[in-house]
């Protein structure tokens, strides 16, 4: 009893001190810029205002990263998910010399550090004449995405029986056929997990974003933001607050659409033994 | 005509030989078990047969086209998977009408399909479920219903009744005997379990190690085991095999073992001096009447009889009695072997059975087989 009164204790401050940075940004994006450095601080605002929305929104170029970060994050997770899926189906299905050493190959360069990437992948996009754009990005962060997608979808690949497939060849659906009747409905948890991963990813790169975009027209939110408020003099922290409240939205978004899905519980029950 | 056939058929799996040298002739509407131990290639055969795994060399027919280069969709086969693979994400409805759905047959027609194969299965209930809702004897069921809902040439069914319990498995053994029966559609069955072997099956195909070791109706894998491994294999209890050596000559031959010596009759062309075996099955047996003294080790009472297990010297026999006898183990009796039903093999595991044709009399298998017990090794 007093173990599990202990153990909530413990639980709750824990929600508690994760939740209370989010709780704060809330906080400080609708109140006014006078309130802000009160002592002591407010914890609710006496006064609400939403005027670091409307202008961030009008005055700012928000909207126009936030279009691109939306643009970036989707495109990478569609290519990394589609060919991580093919990846891992070839990887756990089909057999063929060097097949697991070309998967540890696949997570060894996982494990290099991102920043000795950077240079050559900026000379190689350069090169390319892809420097400042949007393409640039998606490129860097599939190449960092894919390895570990890979690895995740090669496991949840490698959990579907094989049975489930050479049944539905025997019953008459060609391999692509099965691929699509039988093995995508099995594999829907771990394409979604990986189309998570990928867009968050994506979503708060910051680094690559920063080197190899330079222009307004194809920065994404993360640079955008810390560009336009945040100098060496000075940080505008409503302004700031306002912008991390909206780009947290489209990811909550995302996750309380998808995790219905992943605690579904596809598959179980398929086949015995 | 031949409906299947194996011809030198080889499945290698790197240096391993899955199967070797496999020749088959499976008539049309013929019920076909191949029978083994664990390990001795009988999935990879039935794998072949579907399509699913590509032999090394050799030929393999379906009626009388060569199928060695068809698709599984394309042969017009029909398959129960060991793990049933039913697909967790569809209905029961969905999975039986897959197939079906598969081969563009329109949907009218494939709701009434469905629909029989589900009363014939006593499926209607469920077919809105999912394969997690039913009960490993439901899925079963379902598997099959996959099967049977189309009207294949050759139905292959890998241990389809291995994850059910004993009661549902005798049931759902004479439901296939019967299905069978009215279908009349070739079957090819795999199992481990010879009981379901001797009791559904036209003919067995006895397998270890990758080769054939006997294609044969149960009574004659029975009686005529056709080398040591054979008659090993099937029976329960088993066949009591004793190391020894045969001594005389055509027409006088005899055998013997440490402890042991008896007169070996009817052998056959094949039999020569030297180290060969004998086998003596439990009803070859009598105890507590005889000349040869022997020592017993144990009793194990089932009910309708007690199987008894003697010792002499380092030899275990297995034999029968009727449950009224009362023994105790560590007594001395006597027992005799009936002279006429011993089987004998040549030297080495998989030898040669040296009897001559036809079996010598008394080998009764119906008494035999009725005495199988649902325990099987
Ligand atoms: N894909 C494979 N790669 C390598 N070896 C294999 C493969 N499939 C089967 N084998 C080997 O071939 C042999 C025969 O396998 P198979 O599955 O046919 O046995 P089985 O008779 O069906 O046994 P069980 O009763 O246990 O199902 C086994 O030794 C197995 O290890
Ligand atoms: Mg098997």
């Amino acid at each position: 009893m007093i173990r599990k009164i202990a153990f909530n204790l413990f639980a709750w401050a824990l929600v508690l001190a994760v939740a209370f940075p989010l709780f704060w940004m809330l906080v400080t994006s609708v109140k006014p810029q006078f309130e802000l450095f009160r002592r002591p601080p407010t914890i609710l605002p006496e006064t609400w205002t939403f005027e670091h929305y409307i202008g961030l929104l009008k005055e700012t170029n928000f909207l126009n990263y936030f279009w691109n970060s939306i643009i970036l994050s989707t495109t990478t997770t569609l290519i990394v998910v589609a060919i991580a899926t093919i990846g891992a189906y070839s990887l756990v299905r089909f057999k063929y010399r060097g097949r697991e050493t070309l998967a540890f190959l696949v997570l060894f360069t996982y494990l290099l550090p991102s920043v000795v990437l950077i240079l050559p992948l900026y000379l190689m996009l350069v090169q390319l004449g892809l420097s400042n754009t949007i393409t640039s990005l998606v490129i860097a962060y599939t190449t960092f995405a894919l390895p570990y997608a890979l690895w995740l979808l090669r496991s949840f690949m490698a959990g579907i029986p094989e049975d489930l497939e050479s049944a539905a060849l025997v019953d008459g659906a060609t391999r692509l056929g099965a691929f699509r009747d039988v093995i995508l409905p099995q594999l829907l948890p771990g394409i979604i997990s990986t189309a998570l991963f990928t867009f968050i990813l994506s979503w708060n790169e910051y680094l690559f974003a920063l080197v190899l975009v330079n222009s307004d027209e194809a920065r994404p939110l993360t640079t955008g933001v810390m560009n336009m408020l945040v100098s060496s003099f000075n940080i505008e922290w409503s302004l700031l607050m306002a912008a991390s409240v909206m780009m947290s939205v489209p990811l909550i978004i995302v996750f309380a659409f998808l995790q219905s899905y992943l605690t579904r519980g596809f598959g179980a029950g398929g086949v015995k033994g | 005509m031949a409906d299947v056939t194996f011809s030198n058929v080889q499945k290698h799996f790197g240096a391993f030989r899955a199967v070797q040298d496999l020749n088959l002739d499976i008539r049309e509407g013929e019920f076909v078990s191949l029978l083994g131990p664990s390990g001795c290639g009988k999935t990879t055969t039935l794998r072949m047969l579907a399509g699913l795994e590509f032999p090394t060399s050799g030929e393999i027919r379906i009626g009388d086209r060569v199928v060695n280069d068809v698709a599984p969709g394309k042969r017009d086969i029909a398959m129960v998977f060991q793990s049933y693979a039913l697909y967790p994400h569809m209905t029961v409805g969905e999975n039986i009408a897959y197939p079906l759905k598969k081969r563009g047959v329109e949907k009218a027609e494939r709701a009434r399909m469905l629909k029989d194969t589900a009363d014939m299965l006593q499926l209607t209930p469920l077919l809105r479920r999912k394969p997690r809702e039913l009960s490993g004897g439901q899925q079963q069921r379902v598997a099959l219903g996959r099967a049977l809902v189309r009207d294949p040439k050759v139905f292959l069914l890998d241990e389809p009744l291995s994850n059910l319990d004993a009661k549902l498995r005798g049931h759902m053994r004479a439901e296939l005997i019967e299905l069978h029966r009215r279908l009349g559609r070739t079957m090819v069955y795999v199992t481990h379990d010879q009981l379901e072997a001797m009791t559904m099956s036209d003919r067995i195909a006895v397998m270890e190690g990758g080769k054939l070791q006997q294609f044969a109706p149960p009574q004659e894998v029975y009686r005529e085991p056709s080398n040591r491994f054979v008659a090993g294999f099937i029976g329960t209890p088993g066949m009591t095999i004793i190391d020894g050596a045969l001594s005389g000559s055509p027409g006088a031959w005899r055998f013997d073992a440490p402890g042991i010596s008896v007169e070996a009759r009817h052998l056959g062309p094949d039999a020569a001096e030297g180290a060969a075996s004998m086998g003596v099955r439990p009803e070859a047996l009598t105890i507590g009447t005889g000349d040869t003294p022997a020592t017993l080790r144990l009793v194990e009472q089932t009910g309708h009889e007690n199987i008894v297990v003697v010792s002499i010297g380092d030899i275990r026999m297995t034999g029968r009695t009727t449950p009224d006898k009362v023994w105790s183990p560590g007594e001395e009796v006597m027992i005799s072997i009936d002279p006429d039903m011993p089987h004998f093999f040549a030297d080495g595991p998989n030898g040669k059975r040296l009897n001559a044709k036809p079996s010598p009399r008394g080998n009764e298998p119906s008494h035999s087989l009725s005495n199988l017990s649902e325990v099987s090794p």
